[in-house]
């Protein structure tokens, strides 16, 4: 065939609309046959740098035995070729036995009836896409007219190579896309957390046509239990790999595959390819997401491309988490600030009752003192006709009455009988532990809650007996500096023959120091450096108050439990009277 | 009454005042500190037959002035006095010998004094 007809030819055909494959077999086969070469195979390069037997003419036969190995960029002739990217041409005389590669021990054999070869580069001006291999057992060389031939057939395979590179990878790009605004659009939806996570699985399993997709959220950033979302199925022995990826991925801050990850010896690793990357936004780890593909006999693309897209979308499920969970944290601490503030507006009026007093006592009463006590003087050394010393006793008795009305104020604590309507302790101690539960100082305590579930009511003024709970259980946070375990235990118990609640509150805070327990009842009795040493002498008084008591059980070193008692039935109530 | 030396410990001045001319009249020689710190000072230098110790102060409070004094002095008489009603026995028993609540009237404290100094 003349070589301008073959080249039209050839150019027809890789110029066609046929489908890439078909493309490159009709090129093949047409310059076989045109140029007399038993063999026409095309070795392509893939991103692992290793050349792979792609394509071939229908009468190759060496094919069967090229196709059993990959061999590198720079390895043998094949691999020289695609390195060097220049054309190399051999006759039977020199060439090097198994082209040049200890890999293909039956080659010599097959390669013995071929006396012209010939290696081209398929590539372009900035990258080579593979490698041209032609022998023919009927010519004995190559002109170099048919070199140049050659080199513009190869050129031309190239450029279709070059096609089908760009095609898969712009079909790659546009499938990530696709899924990166299905990821996006999931992301940006105000869904909760959980609900986003399965729906992000499931979208990455479907892209990366993976057997299971999981993730798992680290609980510093979920301040719970770490938690793990998974897509597909997940299971024993497999979830043992799993969980040791994910750990070396937090170790190593990378992407981690189960290959590179260590000595798979079983048949795990052949089976499966596992992929584990950190999911990090600003240097925090908000935890792992990771893919597990099938190990098909030859499926490097789905290596090559998982490493690369879990990346990505680790990256995406960062950023879009963050956001989603800050949106959620948002609601939330809206939500909470108007609990909040109802809750801190209350606990500091329990908190400061005592502080209070005092201000009031100082803000109003000693303006009184003086203002009286100087009327009384004023009286006393003036000599007033009757009018005048009526306006000066109405002063002086005016200031006597807001002294007892104020004084009514202070003493909180009234001596009035307590209240017929009765009270569960249980739910009292919840709601006083409701008011700390928005307390960031909190965030280290644990609170153990033992309730007798058939605990008795009792009669009591409620919101004074709250207060006894809130001082006492914020002394227990004070002698733990916010850190440790407070017990409440609830139950019933008989004293002199006397139903009563006991409530006890024990805290890990080291108990109290033995010189100073028979003081800490005292008012202002304090070794707090703000304390204003109310706290307890307001509540021994409430629970006296009430017919209780208040007892202690202290183990230096360890901590301090306080027993407050309270009589179920109200021993002053009317059935007794009657 | 004469020679009878008072400290009247408050950080209010006309308080002090008024309790200065209070007691100035009933014939006992009165002296004004207006913290803890100055009280002791004062006590330091002077013999007191009673001190009225205020509570709530600015500097040195009341119970803890009260406590250094005892320590120096465990036979001081001192009135605590302040607008505080609800602590009163706590208090006498306590750390104090008596307790007063602050009030326009002054008799209690007068009388409370007299009572300590056994007239
Ligand atoms: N759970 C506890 N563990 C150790 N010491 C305690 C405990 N509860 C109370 N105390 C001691 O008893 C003292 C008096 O407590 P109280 O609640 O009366 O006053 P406070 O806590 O010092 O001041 P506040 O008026 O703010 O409550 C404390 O200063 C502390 O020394
Ligand atoms: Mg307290
Ligand atoms: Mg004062």
């Amino acid at each position: 065939m003349n070589p301008v007809e073959l080249l039209g030819n050839i150019i027809e055909v890789s110029h066609s609309n046929l489908e890439i494959t078909s493309r490159i077999k009709a090129v093949l086969s047409t310059m076989s046959q045109g140029m007399d070469f038993d063999e026409a195979i095309v070795f392509t390069s893939d991103q692992d740098k290793r050349l792979t037997c792609k394509f071939k003419n229908p009468k190759s036969t060496l094919y069967k035995i090229l196709d059993r190995y990959r061999c590198y960029i720079g390895e043998g002739i094949i691999g020289s070729v695609a390195q060097k990217r220049i054309p190399q041409y051999y006759n039977n005389k020199n060439i090097p036995p198994r082209f040049g590669c200890l890999f293909y021990p039956e080659l010599d054999s097959l390669v013995e009836k071929y006396k012209a070869f010939a290696f081209l580069p398929l590539s372009d001006d900035s990258y080579i896409y593979g490698v041209l291999v032609l022998c023919s057992s009927g010519r004995r060389f190559i002109t170099d007219a048919e070199k140049i031939l050659l080199s513009i057939i190869s050129r031309e395979i190239g450029g279709v190579l070059r096609i089908n590179d760009l095609l898969l990878s712009s079909k790659k790009r546009i499938g990530e896309l696709a899924t990166l605004s299905e990821l996006g659009k999931i992301l940006s939806s105000n869904a909760e957390p959980q609900a986003l996570l399965k729906d992000i699985g499931l979208i990455i399993a479907k892209s990366l046509n993976a057997l299971f997709v999981t993730i798992k959220l680290d609980h510093v950033f979920l301040r719970a239990e770490p938690q793990r979302y998974t897509y597909g199925i997940l299971d024993q022995p497999i979830e043992n790999y799993v969980n040791e990826l994910e750990q070396e991925a937090l170790r190593q801050k990378k992407t981690v595959s189960l290959r590179n990850h260590g000595q798979a010896e079983d048949d795990i690793s052949s089976k499966y390819s596992l992929y584990a990357t950190p999911i990090m936004s600003k240097n925090r780890i908000l935890g792992t997401i990771t893919i597990c593909g099938g190990r098909s006999q030859r499926d490097y693309a789905f290596e090559e491309n998982s490493r690369y897209l879990i990346n990505t979308f680790a990256n995406y499920i960062a950023n879009g988490l963050e956001n989603t969970l800050l949106n959620t944290k948002l609601k939330d601490v809206i939500k909470d600030l108007n609990n909040a503030q109802k809750r801190i507006i209350n606990q500091e009026k329990f908190k400061s009752l005592g502080e209070m007093t005092a201000n009031i006592a100082h803000e109003i009463k000693n303006p009184l003192v003086v203002i009286g006590g100087f009327t009384k003087r004023l009286a006393k050394k003036m000599h007033m006709n009757q009018t005048e010393s009526r306006y000066i006793d109405i002063i002086t008795n005016e200031v006597l009455r807001l002294e007892s009305i104020l004084n009514d104020v202070l003493n909180y604590v009234k001596d009035t009988p307590v209240p017929d309507e009765t009270c569960n302790m249980n739910d009292c101690i919840d709601e006083v532990l409701y008011l700390f539960s928005s307390d960031t100082t909190w965030d280290h305590m644990r609170i153990l809650k033992m309730y007798d579930k058939n605990l008795p009511s009792v009669p009591c003024d409620i919101q004074q007996i709250k207060q006894v709970f809130i001082n006492i259980i914020i002394n227990a946070h004070e002698a733990m500096n916010g850190e440790g375990t407070i017990t409440i235990n609830t139950e019933k118990t008989i004293m002199d023959n006397k139903q009563f609640v006991v409530v006890s509150i024990a805290d890990t805070g080291g108990g109290i120091n033995p010189s100073v327990i028979d003081n800490i009842f005292n008012p202002f009795f304090t070794t707090k450096e703000r304390g204003t040493g109310l706290g307890l002498a307001i509540s021994n008084k409430i629970i006296l108050n009430h017919d209780g008591k208040i007892e202690i059980e202290n183990v230096v070193g360890k901590g301090a439990t306080f027993f407050v008692y309270l009589p179920v039935k109200n021993h002053t109530n009317r059935e007794e009277l009657l | 009454m004469n020679g009878i030396k008072i400290l009247v410990v408050d950080d209010e001045e006309n308080i002090r005042f008024l309790f200065k001319e209070e007691l100035e009249e009933e014939g006992y020689q009165v002296e004004l500190a207006s913290n803890g710190f100055e009280a002791i000072d004062k006590v330091k230098g002077t013999k007191f037959d009673v001190i009225v110790m205020d509570i709530k102060m600015p500097g040195m409070d009341g119970i803890q002035a009260l406590n250094e004094i005892k320590n120096m002095i465990k036979e001081q008489p001192v009135i605590l006095c302040s607008a505080y009603g609800e602590f009163k026995q706590d208090f006498s028993s306590w750390i104090s010998d008596a307790y007063v609540v602050k009030s326009a009237d002054t008799g209690e404290l007068k009388q409370t004094i007299k009572n300590i100094l056994n007239i």
